[in-house]
């Protein structure tokens, strides 16, 4: 199929400003090397703005789309080939035409995204006036749908991590009397590690619990993301219509066989709590990083029961706790905890940073994540922070 | 992760080292299944020299605890180290891989 003239200068711009790191490197090495080539880059073409992500022979960086030569080969579908830019008046006033280095050849191919539109181009530079054999043209044809496939991945991924972030609770709980923000730093894209919130109102009609969630699938990546998006939905849905205890031993059931086929385990941390009373139910699968703190110490809210997917079925009978009104509960995913060498003594040690009193659940997640993060994690990085508040009409709430 | 290997006829030795993680973990994996498949399915890991290991690591030694059980062996692990210990303990994966002091104590009756 012949694709429409056009280019994805928005779809380009979202490319460059989150390039992996060394991801198209391989592939413009190679053209370099095949065509003999001085400079060889992969060019994307923005809004304003040329965004060489890849290259050999010049730095990668930003310069203005006026002086690019790959803006006309993405209005195309073909090879631009231009012999001598300098006997090209679309090209001839370029700086690095007209001056310093000089650049005569320049051939590329145009690359495009998911859109199917244009959004840069793979190219070869040369400081003598030169020209493409028919198989030359092949292969850089060939070597920019290598990068076309190279594209189509970070943008999945993209969308895959967007998607994972739009499935988190974004606004407050339909509850009042209490403060909550969570936040995920996934390591990739996407990954295993999510929170979740909502209001469940027994069918009995008892008192509306505020329920809470830090889940954590082992591994990382697209297919951890795929596995938590089940755990989540699974839970919630049986969260609606029983306590706790029950919640997790079903979702346990439901998700087991996905589990087991693919050899992977879901830590879970589940709460319902009483905004008025501060009672809370706790079902700890195999998370244990959930602490209770203040000024006055902390204690951790922790049972002996195995992840979800482990070849060992528990009854996950629910414990009980009661957050009083000055009390934080704090939940975070082993992303955090590892920062700490998996110590209880060197994370308390830094606890004192987020239990000022005037900060809020907000601004907790964001020490807790900014300070795993800025410490070299490896692993997503999860935290929710969870309090009571005296009971208003708009309840504070955050998420990220 | 390299890792060593010690057949010692009733049993295999395996000894990773470095991080056992994401990186490492399918290797080790894919290493069980043929041993496994070769009817090697009475398994120990020798953890002493295993400086890290993350949520993939342990899904490793899960995943090769199923297969040796599930071909009428076992997978134990020994000489962990305190991280190690530490990252069983919390998620208490520890009740159902229970971590051996040391290969000749994780190998008792075999």
């Amino acid at each position: 199929m012949k694709m429409p003239p056009g280019t994805g200068r928005q779809e380009a711009e979202a490319l460059a400003h989150d390039v992996p790191a060394d991801r198209y490197d391989r592939v413009v090495r190679l053209a370099q090397a095949i065509f003999g080539a001085p400079i060889a880059a992969l060019n994307l073409i923005g809004n304003d703005s040329q965004f060489t992500v890849a290259s050999v022979g010049i730095p990668t960086g930003e310069m203005p789309v006026e002086d690019s030569v790959c803006r006309v080969t993405v209005l195309q579908d073909e090879i631009l080939e231009v012999r001598d830019l300098r006997e090209d008046d679309r090209f001839s006033y370029i700086p690095a035409v007209a001056g310093p280095p000089r650049v005569r050849f320049y051939a590329g191919f145009p690359v495009r995204g998911q859109s199917g539109r244009n959004v840069g181009a793979l190219c070869i530079l040369d400081f003598v006036p030169r020209t493409l054999g028919r198989q030359q043209r092949e292969m850089l044809a060939d070597l920019g749908a290598l990068l076309e496939r190279e594209l189509a991945v970070q943008e999945e991924m993209e969308l895959a991590g967007q998607v994972q972030q739009l499935m988190l609770p974004t606004s407050a709980p339909d509850i009042a009397g209490v403060e909550v923000a969570g936040r995920v730093q996934p390591a990739r894209e996407a990954g295993g590690d999510y929170f979740d919130w909502f209001a469940v109102e027994p069918p009995d009609g008892g008192a509306k619990r505020l329920e809470v969630v830090l889940g954590d699938v082992m591994g990382k990546g697209l297919a951890a993301a795929l596995i938590a998006s089940e755990v989540r939905a699974v839970l919630r849905g049986h969260s609606r219509y029983t306590d706790v205890s029950d919640a997790v031993a079903r979702t346990s059931t439901t998700t087991h066989h996905d589990l087991e086929a693919n050899n992977r385990f879901s830590t879970l941390w589940v709460a319902q709590l009483y905004p008025s009373t501060g009672v809370i139910d706790y079902v700890d699968a195999g998370h244990g990083l959930a602490i209770i703190a203040s000024q006055r110490g902390y204690r951790r809210l922790y049972q002996e029961y195995v992840p979800l997917g482990a070849p060992l079925e528990d009854d996950w009978v629910k414990a009980t706790d009661v957050l009083a009104p000055d009390e934080l509960l704090i939940i975070v995913s082993d992303g955090v905890f590892d920062v700490f060498d998996d110590s209880f003594e060197a994370a308390e040690a830094k606890l004192h940073a987020i239990l000022d009193p005037t900060l809020t659940c907000r601004q907790i997640v964001d020490r807790i994540v900014d300070f795993a993060v800025s410490h070299a994690a490896t692993d997503d990085v999860t935290a929710l922070a969870v309090r009571r508040v005296a009971p208003s009409p708009q309840p504070a709430a955050a998420a990220a | 992760m390299s890792f060593e290997e010690t057949d010692q006829g009733t049993y295999v030795v395996l000894t990773p080292e470095g991080k056992f993680n994401l990186v490492s973990a399918p290797l080790f994996t894919a290493r069980v299944d043929d041993l496994v498949a070769a009817d090697k399915a009475r398994l120990v890991v020798d953890l002493h020299a295993v400086d890290f290991i993350d949520s993939s690591g342990l899904g490793a030694l899960i995943g090769g605890l199923k297969k040796a059980r599930g071909n009428d062996g076992d997978l134990r692990v020994a000489a962990a180290g305190s991280q190690v210990l530490a990252v069983l303990k919390l998620t208490n994966l520890d009740r159902i891989l229970s971590p051996y002091p040391t290969v000749e104590e994780a190998r008792h009756d075999w």
